[in-house]
């Protein structure tokens, strides 16, 4: 047995799968690329596969990472053709790495999210206002933020230890702009970037119009080294 | 279009990818002037959908022609259809997103009569003008085929052609005949007169229908032009083993009814079930063999990376080589991890043991189909399910430790007394001692029966085509009895009467007069009215009222044998004088056997010269 860590993309055809019809699709590509996935016990046998993050409806994204455990040793150029000739146009692997079965969970090794958000803002706002605002945002020592927590409850939540930076740039599209967020994770726990500019709404006066035609890509997925 | 759309209204809707065409094995052509651009529209939701059989091999089988292009279109969601009415945006086809308008076809599949209402949705916001007679020259030509086509009238004002029978056949030659007509630069009408020339079309605009003013009856159905025939003779495919299947399908990114391959084993049913449409329109009874069916089902498994594979057909256990067909694909299928599954299984048909065979992972609930509480009732409706039959089933599969049973029983058959409702319990309650008389070890921890009963709704073609319906008041009462007669607290029971299988019956029975309520409950907002939240019964009976039509006349009437029937213009092979005769043996609740051990010379061997059902 085998487990092969693995990197994808997803782009603008299929960023509308959810997580579970993300995990399905994959099922059905291992089957369709004749992958010698390992199936667990039980019952209800499933492949051991999975993802280090769950993708959310609408997100895209250049780097998003997945382990699979195969039955029998496959180089990884093998793996990475046969998987994207049989993938649709929108999701892409483009490295692979074998590891030993015990190397950790990729989930557990999560640094950095890289963001690029298309966001409209209030018309009439100034490029170097907002840089400003957030400039400030970023200088205050705590950001508090209501939570729901797994029993329900809301709890509140500092969640500037998580950002790292913010930086906002012009947009070709009139009242649109770009914001460029890095997010740490810790401890496997991690904040949205909706939730940052939710935050950032709060915080300032509104000036970011947080709709569902936002467009969020995550640019880049930081793993710790020696995952 | 496409790109304001994904970017502006897909974010804001539910199941946003099913509204763009993109999946696995879809097909995306590069279109040209001369190709013939096809909408295969089915009249529900995307999940509903995607699980039709006939919509696969159809689209397959149009898109292996080079120079059409078959693409797809669902009913939008509610959510989805106001964005398109909000942004004044056209209905489209999944594929290439291009509006319903600008297509050459658009082919409705007819599955069931509740979604009539959303037919008319569809083509309203296709932005296609709904009355045939009304359609401009360049609108596309409006298509339906299925099951309900057996009676089209209800829908003859807003359909163009309709297809009677089997369409893979048909369908080619329309689209041959589509070609040639364009070459002759003619107009609609000529197109309409040439396609219905082609046998198995009905073209309605080309016949009138008069009525008797005092008891409302038809008096006439009369061909208006020569190419006409008086008669359209449904198709059926003869080598069903030879017969166009795709060998790809496309896989749904979402989750939908059937997340699974459905292949069809066999088309027809002898079983003579008298309150079944199906097992009367699709005779004669045709197979495919054993290796068909492996080297089809690998190849579909290997096209799409699907783990469950069903075998389709109206009584799979009725197959010629069912426990080799089952042996070899278990075979076929253990080492890929693909489950088989056999649903429409007479409880009469197939060993327990078989079953296991194939569902050796999961025990999920065991569904049965006894349709009649009593013996006397399973006789009249000619189901030939013994009680014994039932036990027998039962008993083995709590010995393998099965604790979940299902049992579906109609309500509403002719001849029906309270006593055969109570029957129902009855049987309900002999499963749950059959249960109980396993020891504790063996059977399972937990036992729960479950008892459905549907409102029976006498469909054409069938020998009750000529019986009322309950009245709504005679349903409330047995329902109500039924509920009163269940003792055991392992048996659960429930029933809503929203008023559904009454509309269900008007349609299914109704004639042309009916285009102008479905116009009229079209206009009040009805749609999805086989969806429980959305099915408004206020708004129908207002159409029926502003149109100047009394439902009843259709659903609650019993007809004489004499009457002349909306759909006696079909000819089924399947021959009046033998659904007359199966009426008459249904009274004096007296069998008809299965047509391999006996034929009954219902008449579809005379219907196609040299055809010999059963092999």
């Amino acid at each position: 047995m085998v487990k092969i860590q693995y990197q994808f993309k997803r782009s603008t055809p299929l960023r509308f799968l959810s997580h579970l019809d993300q995990q399905r699709l994959f099922q059905r590509a291992f089957r369709r690329a004749n992958m010698p996935v390992e199936y667990s016990q039980g019952f209800n046998p499933h492949p051991r596969m999975s993802f280090a993050l769950a993708m959310s409806v609408g997100l895209t994204s250049d780097g998003e990472y997945g382990e699979v455990i195969m039955s029998e040793d496959i180089d990884v150029e093998t793996f990475i053709s046969r998987m994207n000739e049989v993938l649709p146009n929108g999701l892409e692997i483009v490295s692979a790495k074998i590891c030993d079965e015990g190397v950790g969970s990729l989930s557990a090794a999560l640094s950095k999210s890289v963001y690029q958000i298309r966001i409209k803002v209030m018309p009439g706002t100034e490029l170097t206002e907002l840089a400003e605002s957030i400039h400030s945002y970023l200088a205050l020592p705590q950001i508090m933020m209501q939570k729901r927590n797994k029993k329900g409850k809301y709890v509140e939540k500092d969640i500037r230890p998580f950002i790292e930076s913010i930086a906002v740039f012009a947009d070709p599209e009139k009242d649109k702009v770009n914001v460029e967020m890095t997010l740490i994770y810790i401890e496997q726990q991690c904040v949205k970037p909706e939730h940052v500019l939710e935050s950032i709404n709060n915080q300032n006066s509104a000036v970011f119009l947080i709709d569902p035609t936002i467009e969020i890509h995550r640019e880049k997925l930081l793993i710790k080294a020696d995952a | 279009m496409n790109n304001y759309i994904e970017k502006n209204i897909l974010p804001l809707v539910t199941k946003p990818i099913t509204y763009l065409g993109n999946e696995v094995n879809a097909v995306h052509k590069i279109p040209s002037p001369e190709m013939i651009r096809f909408a295969f529209a089915f009249p529900d939701t995307y999940e509903v959908g995607m699980s039709h059989l006939g919509m696969k091999i159809l689209y397959g089988l149009l898109n292996e022609e080079k120079d059409i292009w078959c693409e797809r279109v669902f009913a939008p969601w509610v959510d989805m259809e106001e964005q398109l009415r909000l942004h004044d945006l056209p209905l489209y086809g999944l594929e290439s997103m291009m509006p319903l308008n600008d297509y050459d076809f658009v082919g409705f599949t007819l599955q069931y009569e509740m979604s009539f209402s959303n037919i008319l949705n569809m083509l309203e916001l296709g932005k296609i003008t709904l009355r045939s007679t009304q359609r401009k020259e360049a609108e596309p030509f409006v298509i339906a085929g299925g099951p309900c086509a057996y009676n089209p009238e209800p829908l003859s004002d807003f359909i163009d052609i309709f297809v009677i029978g089997e369409a893979e056949e048909v369908i080619l030659k329309i689209m041959a005949t589509h070609r040639e007509w364009k070459k002759t630069g003619g107009n609609r009408q000529d197109f309409l007169k040439m396609a219905a020339a082609i046998e198995g079309v009905y073209v309605p605009a080309f016949y009138a229908v008069s009525y008797d003013e005092k008891s409302g009856v038809i008096t006439a159905f009369t061909p208006l032009i020569e190419e006409a025939p008086a008669t359209i003779r449904k198709q059926f495919i003869e080598d069903l083993d030879q017969a166009y299947f795709p060998d790809k399908i496309v896989v749904s990114y979402t989750e939908t009814v059937h997340d699974r391959i459905s292949y069809e084993i066999f088309r027809g049913c002898g079983r003579g079930c008298r309150f079944c449409q199906a097992g009367m329109i699709y005779r004669p009874t045709r197979e495919k063999t054993v290796p068909t069916i492996q080297s089809k089902i690998k190849a579909l498994i290997a096209a799409t990376g699907y783990d469950e594979v069903s075998l389709s057909s109206l009584s799979t256990g009725d197959y010629s080589e069912i426990e080799t067909l089952i042996k070899n694909l278990v075979c076929d299928a253990e080492s890929g991890k693909v489950s088989i599954s056999l649903p429409s299984l007479r409880i009469d048909s197939l060993s327990i043991e078989m079953l296991e065979e194939i569902q050796k992972v999961r025990k999920a609930g065991l569904t049965l189909a006894p349709e009649a509480g009593t013996q006397r009732m399973r006789d009249v409706i000619n189901k030939g399910v013994t009680e014994e039959n039932l036990m027998d089933t039962v008993k083995t599969a709590f010995e393998k430790g099965w604790g979940h049973v299902k049992l579906y029983f109609m309500i509403g058959l002719p001849g029906e007394t309270l006593a055969d409702i109570e029957g129902i319990a009855d049987l309900g309650q002999k499963v749950v001692d059959e249960y109980y008389k396993i020891d504790r070890e063996s059977r399972n921890k937990s036992l729960k029966v479950v008892l459905s009963a549907s409102s029976f709704v006498p469909k054409p073609f069938t020998p009750f085509q000529w019986m009322g319906q309950n009245t709504p008041e005679e349903f409330k009462n047995k329902q109500r009895h039924l509920k009163a007669s269940i003792k055991d607290r392992k048996i659960s029971y429930s029933w809503h009467d929203s008023g559904v299988s009454f509309l269900e019956a008007v349609f299914a029975r109704g004639d042309r007069r009916l285009g102008l309520v479905l116009e009229k409950a079209h206009q009040k907002g009805c749609r999805f009215d086989g969806w429980g939240e959305y099915f408004d019964l206020q708004k129908w009976t207002e159409a029926f009222a502003e149109a100047g039509i009394k439902p009843e006349f259709y659903a609650l009437r019993n007809r004489d044998y004499d009457e002349i029937l909306p759909w006696d213009f079909i000819d089924t092979g399947v021959t009046k004088k033998f659904l007359k005769a199966e009426a008459e043996k249904a009274v004096a609740a007296v069998t008809t056997p299965f047509c391999p051990e006996n034929c009954s010379n219902c008449g579809i061997m005379e219907f196609k010269k040299g055809w010999k059902c059963n092999g």
